[in-house]
């Protein structure tokens, strides 16, 4: 029998240490659990969805499942980038409240994988605005601050009431 | 790449290795190899060494079938130690300190291999014989009731239950090893008290071992699970036919009996009900209702005392049942002697529900003289085909005359053997036994479905590549166009293991309609159409609720009493009409009721009453489509009750949901004193579909072929732009609205010249317009997928397909495209 590994996932929202991929968007460095982390793919051809927002950059063909792909920056409000070499599709799985999804996010690249300690992690800050509800918390490195996202509520809301943005 | 992502990813593959097992090693290996190379460039030997040892193992493994599935677990247990020790070396680096320090994990051993093989070897050789050995053993006990040579047949049953005892005991499983000794225990007890075969005891140990050994061929380690209530309904048995004069004892377990006072009152009832209903019949002979109403009280009983395990009371109501059952089915007709028996049976069952207060119970022979004299009436019903059968004595003297040898059923000892008895006597649970089925786990079903959905793709690929096509070879050609036969026969088939037709669902909706029309006194007659329509299993199971939902409203709320029908000039009894059949592409259910409709000015009023409609708003300002929507909206008629609107919308939103769910639709079609009819519009789900590949700008869309009703070229002089209601188009003679795929979909790209693209007329519920497309790019037939969203629902779409060129273009929903057209002036407005 085979005793419990190293890398199990652990349960929901489980305090914040562990190991992060990082990735960027614009100026700032994100960091996502890599037990949420299926693959990393490059950019591909996405077809786009109709009468989704704009967030939505449509769905791709994931070795014959079909999953949707989000653009990371326009779903935070930034401004939209033209993908370059290093644009990339992390494929993360989340467990929403109708099962489990597996979503692409499109990052402008991705750069590492991080051991984050819990004493390393602060809580988001009070003062965040509404995108502090996305984030697990902030990350204090050497020199730098890595956002930690919390994929579920990044990603859980992939539902007709974001999709369907009326008519 | 940097190293770290490599890490990254090959968390990611261990993942899908624990999920997918070896079919992920491949890419596993690949994630190694890349993780060893640039460990190697960084110079962490280490690191490299371990990945290069780890993936050489699994390769090796992997190149093995059987050897792989034996290990799985230990190789995701190592791969999961890499991933944590190149890690950890991550970590060292970023801090700085020494990678050397870090200790490497053991290689990959794969310690008792071989020991693992030939158990699991030893295990199949078992599982083969023993498979062979259940099948004969029930197969015999269902045959034992015809047997001529009873006696000898069940030396061969115990003989058989002792060489699988013996065999569990070799390989130490320890639970089946006790079942089969308690099963040959039991068999010992009833001969030496010349007590009949415990027939059902021994299918249900017979069915609980197939399942065992069914596991086993999975997996050579599998647990017998809970054997417990099969011991206890065998160890029953025994102690049972040891009794002999003993009153029939009857105990219910602790954790039960609080159910018990329930169950005797609820149990006297139904006996009450029976015997009104005998005693009826015995006065107007023939009546097919009280039969079924005795049948069903019997029934109730069985199941409950069923759950209450109280054995020797299933038994008897069993056999009360059958007798009943065979006279239901008009295999026998029904005598004064028969009623009788029944009568007996329920008086004895009323003895044992005494007991269970405290009284004393029936005597355990007089109990098996009863369910004798049952069976044998019961016999005789099945006798009567068989013109070459002795002439069946009258069923009392039978009884009498067999009844010294116990342990074969009466009336059997002396006919022919029947083709296939039916000595299973729960005809209604047990598939029959002529045709051979397997069961197989809905996963592995829709995996081979999803494979063979695959394969079509992967098969059109072929013949699409223009390698493939510049090729002038004529036996290649025929050797593709065959690969593409059996594939589309395989799909096919695959298909139509998932296909289930709706009867049995309707068969559930008969009872109901029985059952509610009793409670509200109402006389409801129930036709049904197209039962032999079907369906893919997942959505049979899902209309079963939405199905019931609006039948007992139907019945409820829709059909009126006998005395209002008669003064509305309607027969006094009402008619519920449920039929299911193919439309456009769909599969359609009709729920439709001669009742008195709905009332619309009341909908709306109410509507405004709840703020629903802004107040003022008349019958007059809707279409009668909308009016009906209002009762799929939540909680519309929970509040207070407005006599006959009340309840009508009950669980109607539920209805919706479910049917949402499942991309169908809900319509209803009402006439106020005529009746209702709901629709429920249910696509063929998870099916492929025939589908034209159409292409605005750069994008492709699919249209479900069955929408399409044809396509054409426009000419300019036929099309018009009509103020405030768009653009049309005249075709064959008729004006249909056209509406542009670009502009609907917001597309940046396309023509806007109607003129030079393609007009294709699609129908959707009796709604027909043309789609502005730019141009056919030909047909093809599509696995339509999810699309992977939280919840599927993307107005204007069905789902996506995965092209030949591998990515995905849009299944386009016809009637909810529509939909939105007609929607858009609105909001425009």
């Amino acid at each position: 029998m085979s005793s419990p590994a190293a890398g199990r996932p652990p349960t929901d929202h489980a305090p914040a240490s562990g190991k992060y991929l990082s990735f960027r968007l614009s100026k700032e460095e994100y960091g996502v659990s890599i037990l949420r982390v299926r693959e990393i793919i490059g950019m591909v051809a996405v077809t786009p969805l109709p009468r989704t927002p704009s967030h939505v950059r449509g769905v791709i063909n994931l070795r014959g499942r079909i999953i949707p792909v989000i653009d990371l920056r326009l779903r935070f409000g930034m401004a939209a980038a033209t993908a370059t070499n290093e644009t990339c599709i992390v494929v993360v799985d989340g467990a929403g409240p109708d099962g489990s999804f597996r979503v692409g996010c499109v990052v402008d690249s991705v750069s590492e994988v991080l051991t984050i300690a819990t004493e390393q992690v602060e809580p988001t800050p009070r003062c965040a605005n509404a995108g502090g509800d996305y984030l697990a918390g902030l990350a204090k490195l050497k020199d730098r601050v890595l956002i930690l996202l919390d994929v579920e509520r990044v990603l859980g809301d992939l539902d007709p009431a974001t999709l369907v943005q009326g008519t | 790449m940097s190293i770290a992502v490599g890490i990254a990813r090959l968390g990611g593959l261990l993942e899908r290795l624990r999920h997918e097992g070896r079919t992920a090693a491949g890419d596993l290996l690949h994630g190694l190899r890349d993780v060893e190379q640039r460990a190697r460039a960084a110079g962490w030997e280490p690191l490299a060494r371990s990945c290069r040892i780890g993936g050489e193992t699994i390769a090796a493994l992997a190149a093995a079938d059987a050897e792989y599935d034996l290990h799985a677990a230990e190789v995701a247990e190592h791969v999961a130690q890499l991933v944590d020790f190149a890690a950890r070396c991550l970590q060292a680096i970023d801090s700085g300190t020494d990678v050397a320090g870090i200790v490497p994990p053991p290689a990959l051993t794969l310690r008792d291999a071989e020991e693992r093989r030939q158990y699991a070897e030893t295990v199949a050789m078992f599982v083969a014989n023993a498979i062979a050995t259940v099948g004969e053993l029930e197969e015999e006990t269902l045959a034992l009731a015809a047997s001529a040579t009873p006696a000898d047949a069940i030396a061969g049953i115990r003989r058989a239950v002792h060489t699988l005892k013996a065999e569990f005991g070799v390989l130490d499983m320890t639970g089946a090893q006790t079942l089969c000794h308690q099963a040959e225990t039991t068999i010992d007890a009833c001969v030496e008290h010349g007590q009949p075969f415990p027939v059902e005891a021994m299918l249900q140990c017979a069915d609980l071992l197939e399942r065992f050994l069914e596991r086993l061929t999975l997996d050579p380690y599998a647990e017998v699970g809970d054997v417990e209530p099969q011991l206890r309904a065998l160890r029953a048995v025994a102690a049972n036919a040891a009794a002999g004069d003993q009153p029939v004892v009857l105990m219910v377990g602790g954790e039960f009996a609080d159910s018990v006072t329930e169950f005797v009152s609820e149990a006297r009832g139904h006996l009450a009900d029976a015997e009104a209903a005998m005693v009826a019949l015995a006065n107007e002979p023939g009546d097919g209702e009280n039969v079924n109403l005795t049948f069903r009280a019997f029934h109730t009983i069985k199941g409950v005392a069923g759950f209450l395990d109280l054995a020797p009371m299933v038994e008897l109501a069993h056999s009360a049942e059958t007798l009943l059952d065979g006279c239901r089915s008009q295999r026998l007709a029904f005598t004064a002697d028969d009623i009788d028996l029944v009568l007996a049976a329920g008086d004895m069952i009323g003895q044992m529900i005494q007991s269970l207060e405290g009284r004393p119970g029936p005597r355990h022979r007089d109990w098996r003289r009863t369910i004798e004299r049952l069976q044998a009436a019961a016999a005789r019903a099945d006798a009567r085909p068989v013109p070459a059968a002795a002439p069946a004595a009258p069923e009392s003297h039978e009884a009498r005359a067999t009844h010294g040898s116990p342990a074969t059923p009466p009336a059997r000892a002396v006919l022919q053997p029947q083709p296939r008895p039916d000595a299973s006597p729960d005809g209604d649970t047990r598939p029959a036994r002529g045709e051979r089925t397997v069961k197989v786990s809905t996963t592995r079903l829709d995996l081979l479905v999803d494979m063979v959905g695959e394969l079509v793709i992967a098969q059109a690929m072929v013949l699409q590549d223009p390698a493939i096509r510049r090729l002038d070879n004529q036996s290649l050609a025929r050797n593709i166009g065959q690969v593409g036969k059996i594939t589309r026969d395989l799909q096919e088939a695959a298909m139509s293991l998932r296909m289930v037709t709706v009867k049995a669902t309707f068969q559930k909706m008969a009872r109901l309609v029985r059952d509610v029309a009793g409670k509200a006194g109402k006389r409801v007659a129930l036709v049904l159409h197209g039962e032999d329509t079907e369906l893919d299993r997942n959505v049979v199971e899902q209309i079963a609720d939405p199905l019931v939902h609006m039948i007992r409203n139907a019945i409820d709320h829709g059909i009126e009493g006998a005395d209002e029908r008669r003064a509305a000039g309607k027969p006094a009894e009402g008619r519920l009409t449920l039929s299911a059949y193919h439309q456009g592409g769909s599969i359609v259910i009709e729920i439709e009721d001669d009742g008195r409709g709905l009332d619309r000015a009341r909908i709306v009023d109410k509507a405004v009453d709840k703020g629903l409609l802004p107040g003022g708003t008349g019958v007059g300002d809707l279409s009668p489509q909308q009016i009906h929507d209002l009762i799929f909206v939540p909680g519309f008629s929970t509040a207070e009750q407005i006599t006959d609107l009340s309840g009508r919308g009950v669980g109607m939103d539920v209805v919706r949901r479910n049917i949402e769910s499942l991309r169908g639709r809900v319509e209803i079609d009402s006439e106020l004193g005529a009746g209702t009819t709901f629709r429920l519009r249910l696509p063929l789900t998870l099916a492929i579909i025939d589908g034209m590949v159409v292409r605005v700008g750069s994008e492709r869309y699919v249209l479900p072929t069955l929408a399409i009703e044809h396509s054409f070229r426009p000419v300019a002089a036929d099309l018009h732009h009509l103020v405030d209601r768009g653009e049309c188009v005249r075709v064959r003679g008729a004006v249909l609205p056209v509406h542009r795929l670009k502009e609907l979909f917001a597309q940046g790209d396309g023509l806007d010249d109607v003129a030079a693209g393609i007009l294709v007329v699609v129908e959707a519920d009796g709604r027909r317009c043309c789609l502005f497309v730019d141009e056919i790019l030909g047909q093809q037939q599509v696995v339509i997928k999810s699309l992977g969203l939280a919840r599927e629902r993307v107005v204007g779409l069905s789902g996506g397909a995965i092209m030949t060129d591998g990515r995905v273009a849009l299944i386009l929903d016809v009637g909810t495209l529509i939909d939105c057209a007609v929607a858009r002036p609105e909001h425009v407005r």
